[in-house]
């Protein structure tokens, strides 16, 4: 009887995940040796596809060279800059509970709707970090492109999620929780400065929290369509293209099916492999579940 | 000692201006100018000199159905809940509790979705909801939501029923109670902050998505919050004032959920990202 019960429990749950990942994930191998399109098509074609994407000097080279130096900075600068607010807000000031409130705002609302605010504050015209400029400087013709000017495409992006670390802040100051008061008091029994026990016994003890959020981090950067597609569409060129905006563009406006499957097998390897790279560095534990 | 206090004093004083700056003075400015006609946002003046305007949220209402994109949003965040708890705490309930030979091989199995970035299947996931004709409908965007939550959920609930005393549900079964009785009346109604955990995780997932809200929507009907702001930026065209609206009124519901939730929020996101 038990097992009839336990069958039903789980079979919504296998059809899900079959409905909506395991399908899809063989189409995506399959059709990525294809030729398929919009427009039919399907024959086998072995590689060509990976290896149009890969030969040295193409465009898609440059779009995942993009994704990932933003990986890289993602998962150092980010990481780090939510460390240390960690470190500051764990001291339990006053401001502790507004600041990583505001802080997380960013992080809550719709990236959507962070990249409409990032393309309004940075708007040639009438944006106010243009008019900021202008009053400073008191050069009234400045007009800064930011989102569509080679130079600074792609810096201005970053600036839209680089700073905004609340959630690295949230994992570790909740490791901290856990950490034994009776460990801070022998550090400073023993003549440990705050800064000291910070370093040397906190931060050693943050490894696993952190590891984590940097998975966060990096797998965040191989998602993020949303942003790029309000501001500055990947361009110029492909200054500001990654993955998965590569993606969207061959299957939904190319409509080069067989071609977009092969970077979506490139974008899942290169996760798996930030993934397995990154568990390396911080030496995490394999005790899932 | 003394300088280096002062010094390290400063130095955190200047990072936490910048970060709370950074934070909230974009949004500031946006709302703040949600307020002005177009000539002001031009002429880029500080200060309201002809008053408060209301009128950019009217037109905001008047050139996209913004009214329908906010139930469209309700709705897809509402069944996705649904649809997603019943699911994961279902499954989850069976293989904490009654392991199976293969049971742990579909517990990582059911958790893959984590290390699988959903741009990837974004042709393959159009495909097959195009072929069972539930693109453009809400049934097609709950399905697609509920999957990829459930990696995150379903670890939520199994760590959670793992604390469940056994003992309990023994008790109940001696005492004649059947499988599903159990599992409803007795064992699901203790695990209520997982449930809330794995509520708001998918809360935030379905109301902030936006890369398949793209592709499996195409018309108003069904659109979600998110991506009508993609639509607003061609259709609103230089009507700068209606846009800062809508972008205000987009925003809005999520700042109000996190202020009010925030406890959850912050311990939904630390349960679910722990598994990551």
């Amino acid at each position: 009887m038990n097992k009839f019960w336990i069958a039903v429990f789980v079979l919504p749950a296998v059809l899900l995940f079959s409905s909506v990942y395991a399908v899809s994930l063989v189409i995506l191998i399959t059709t990525s040796f294809t030729n398929f399109t919009a427009g039919g098509g399907g024959n086998f074609i072995g590689l060509s596809n990976y290896i149009q994407l890969l030969k040295p000097g193409s465009e898609f080279l440059q779009v995942i060279k993009n994704n990932i130096v933003w990986v890289l900075l993602q998962t150092t600068l980010h990481i780090c800059l939510g460390v240390v607010i960690a470190f500051i807000l764990a001291r339990n000031k006053w401001y502790k509970d507004v600041v990583r409130t505001i802080y997380m705002l960013p992080n809550i609302i719709p990236n959507a709707a962070l990249g409409m605010l990032f393309l309004f504050i940075l708007n040639p015209k009438f944006g106010m970090v243009n008019s900021a400029i202008r009053f400073i400087t008191g050069n009234k013709s400045f007009m800064q492109n930011w989102f569509m000017e080679p130079k600074t495409a792609f810096g201005a992006l970053t600036i839209t999620w680089l700073p905004y670390a609340g959630i690295t802040v949230i994992l570790v100051m909740s490791e901290m929780t856990s950490v034994s008061r009776s460990l801070y008091e022998a550090a400073i029994i023993d003549g440990a400065s705050e800064f000291q026990t910070n370093i040397y016994i906190i931060l050693p003890l943050m490894r696993n929290i952190i590891g984590t959020a940097t998975i966060l981090a990096a797998s965040n950067m191989l998602q993020k369509l949303d942003i790029i597609l309000l501001t500055t569409s990947g361009g110029p060129g492909v200054r500001t293209t990654n993955m998965p905006m590569s993606i969207y563009r061959t299957a939904l406006i190319e409509n080069n099916y067989g071609l977009a499957n092969a970077q979506g097998i490139i974008l899942i390897l290169l996760g798996l492999l930030s993934v397995i790279i990154i568990r390396r560095l911080y030496r995490m534990n394999e005790n899932n579940f | 000692m003394k300088l280096g206090n002062i010094l390290s004093r400063a130095f955190i004083g200047l990072i936490l201006i910048t970060i709370v700056t950074i934070s909230v003075i974009p949004f500031l400015w946006v709302f703040a100018s949600s307020f002005k006609s177009n000539a002001e946002i031009m002429s880029t003046k500080m200060g309201f000199a002809n008053g408060l305007k209301f009128s950019n949220y009217v037109n905001a209402f008047k050139i996209a159905p913004i009214d329908r994109f906010y139930v469209n949003s309700i709705i897809v965040a509402f069944f996705g809940i649904l649809l997603n708890v019943f699911v994961s705490s279902t499954a989850a309930y069976v293989l904490a509790r009654f392991p199976f030979k293969g049971s742990r091989f579909l517990t990582v199995l059911l958790s893959m979705g984590l290390f699988i970035p959903g741009a990837a299947l974004l042709q393959p996931v159009f495909l097959v909801t195009s072929a069972v004709k539930l693109n453009n409908s809400y049934a097609g965007l709950v399905i697609v939501y509920s999957a990829f939550g459930l990696a995150t959920t379903l670890y939520v609930m199994i760590s959670y029923f793992k604390t469940i005393p056994k003992e309990l549900e023994e008790s109940a079964y001696i005492d004649g109670s059947g499988f599903v009785n159990t599992f409803a009346r007795i064992i699901l109604p203790l695990t209520r902050p997982a449930l809330s955990t794995a509520a708001v995780l998918q809360f935030l997932l379905c109301w902030n998505e936006f890369q398949f809200a793209l592709i499996l929507t195409n018309d108003h009907k069904v659109r979600t919050l998110p991506v009508a702001l993609y639509y607003f930026k061609s259709s609103f065209a230089s009507d700068y004032g209606a846009m800062f609206a809508a972008t205000i009124l987009v925003i809005m519901p999520s700042i109000i959920v996190f202020v009010l939730l925030q406890k959850q929020v912050v311990s939904g996101l630390v349960a679910g990202s722990v598994k990551g």
